[in-house]
């Protein structure tokens, strides 16, 4: 499987397109066994989550998502993933009981995140950072072997190239003007 | 280079002025501190020292933002600040975890310290603690930080400070007065590459033009997260400082350019920048730079 299987690119690698195990990284310098579907370290608790769900659910193969490393200070990116899948979002797309400072799933459908909490087991491994007992829990995962999840499930799409042909004075932003020497006024609604 | 209809606002805060028509002021310099590791304060005195007397040449103030990571750090810093800072420079503090940051909050005031203090920031994540603190503890100037998980154009950066976005009860300006802020500066969230992270900058001429208030953002954030930068090693850091340049260039009033080690690579930077900008605003649209820019120590 390439990289560009998964839909949003970031800072991930790909190994294994019939692995079971996708391993999120914090503040740790680890480099899993090539048996895993995919790795990348994980930053913030809204869109740096938010690529997770969306990458993992793309590859049916994977059912475990490894967390391991010390959690990022104040954002709580990795409790937050937990959260999301123990408890999912409330009405203003906030992740239940999540810890972190700004903890929205703004960018993906309520399916999507379903999808997500069926389709994948959180082991928790807040905390370790030893490569061998990381090495050992991802070995005794992948040879469990679990049965695909089914299809793939595209939960963002890239937006095909589109072009705007602009007639007006409307330059930069529909809320502004600029004319020809950079005099900005508000553009009446 | 641009000139806003809308009354622009210029606040004040210790010996620095910010906001206004673009070229009538020096682009702010907000540089990190403490980000790793154990604070060093023997080298970052040293260094702050440094940093300042570029500053002067170059007439663009630098003022440090203060990261503090962890509780036990706080009495350390802010006495740092009060004793080894100049006390005509203000500074700013950035908190990440909540319950450090009314701690920050109520400790700067003991030591006196609010009315230097640029707290950074406020956004959709306030927390009732948050707020009360902010409450009893006023700085005197915030940024409130326009971060829109859901919609990260300009469009959804004025929204979340307009109305909060359906995110929170209020907008962000208005949460702002409401604590008593009088001097609101605002950060337009640049994001990862990838994620509409150039919306960060056509948003400073929006926003100004909409609420005349100073805008910046910090575009170092977005250089941050590039891994594809990291094939051009020597190349990162020349990208890193003049991918700053975009901000007084859109009618920008500061930026927070990452790491205070990156100071003298910017500072000629963004001085050459307001340089060519006051040319031009001052010939078409009549805007003379204040007795403190760079173009006067050019002339």
């Amino acid at each position: 499987m390439n990289q560009e299987y998964y839909p949003w690119g970031g800072e991930f690698t790909s190994c294994s397109q019939n692995g079971c195990v996708a391993v999120v990284l914090l503040n740790i310098n680890y480099k899993p066994n090539e048996v895993v579907a995919i790795y990348g370290s994980l930053r913030t608790e809204n869109i740096g989550i938010e690529k997770i769900v969306a990458n993992v659910i793309s590859n049916p193969n994977i059912r475990y998502l490894v967390i391991c490393g010390n959690d990022i200070r104040g954002h709580h990116s990795g409790m937050s993933l937990i959260a999301l899948n123990k408890n999912g979002i409330d009405d203003q797309h906030k992740i239940i009981n999540a810890p972190g400072a700004i903890p929205y799933i703004e960018n993906l459908n309520d399916e999507a995140i379903e999808r997500f909490r069926d389709q994948i087991e959180i082991i928790d491994l807040l905390g370790i950072t030893d490569k061998n007992k990381l090495d050992k829990t991802i070995d005794s995962l992948s040879i469990k072997s679990p049965p695909s999840f089914g299809e793939p499930y595209i939960a963002i799409k890239i937006i095909a190239e589109s072009s705007v042909k602009l007639n007006d004075k409307r330059a930069l932003h529909s809320k502004i003007i600029i004319n020809y020497m950079g005099k900005i006024e508000r553009r009446d609604k | 280079m641009f000139s806003f209809t809308k009354e622009q606002k210029v606040y004040k805060i210790s010996d620095i002025k910010i906001g206004g028509q673009p070229g009538k002021h020096p682009t702010i310099l907000f540089g990190g501190l403490f980000f790793k590791g154990e604070p060093d304060y023997i080298n970052t005195e040293k260094n702050l020292q440094k940093i300042f007397n570029i500053s002067e040449k170059t007439a663009n103030p630098v003022i440090p933002d203060f990261f503090i990571r962890k509780e036990e750090h706080i009495n350390n810093i802010i006495n740092f600040i009060d004793s080894k800072l100049p006390k005509n420079v203000p500074f700013s503090v950035d908190v990440i975890e909540p319950s450090v940051k009314v701690k920050v909050l109520e400790y700067l005031n003991k030591k006196d310290l609010l009315s230097r203090t640029i707290y950074n920031s406020i956004h959709i994540g306030i927390t009732d603690k948050e707020l009360n603190a902010l409450k009893k503890n006023t700085p005197e100037m915030a940024i409130i930080l326009a971060f829109n998980p859901k919609d990260k154009s300009p469009d959804g950066k004025v929204e979340v400070l307009e109305n909060g976005a359906n995110l929170i009860e209020n907008g962000l300006i208005d949460i702002a007065k409401n604590i008593g802020i009088k001097k609101i500066l605002v950060d337009t969230a640049a994001l990862a590459p990838g994620d509409n992270s150039g919306a960060a900058i056509a948003a400073i001429p929006v926003i100004k033009e909409e609420y005349g208030l100073p805008t910046g953002c910090a575009l170092h954030n977005v250089v941050e997260k590039s891994k594809w930068l990291d094939n051009f090693d020597y190349a990162k850091r020349i990208v890193d400082a003049s991918s700053n340049v975009s901000i007084p260039l859109f009618g920008g009033d500061y930026s927070i350019f990452g790491s205070m080690k990156m100071a003298e690579y910017i500072l000629p930077v963004i001085a050459w920048q307001d340089i060519l900008i006051s040319e031009y605003v001052e010939n078409y649209f009549g805007v003379s730079p204040d007795h403190y820019h760079p173009r006067r120590k050019l002339l």
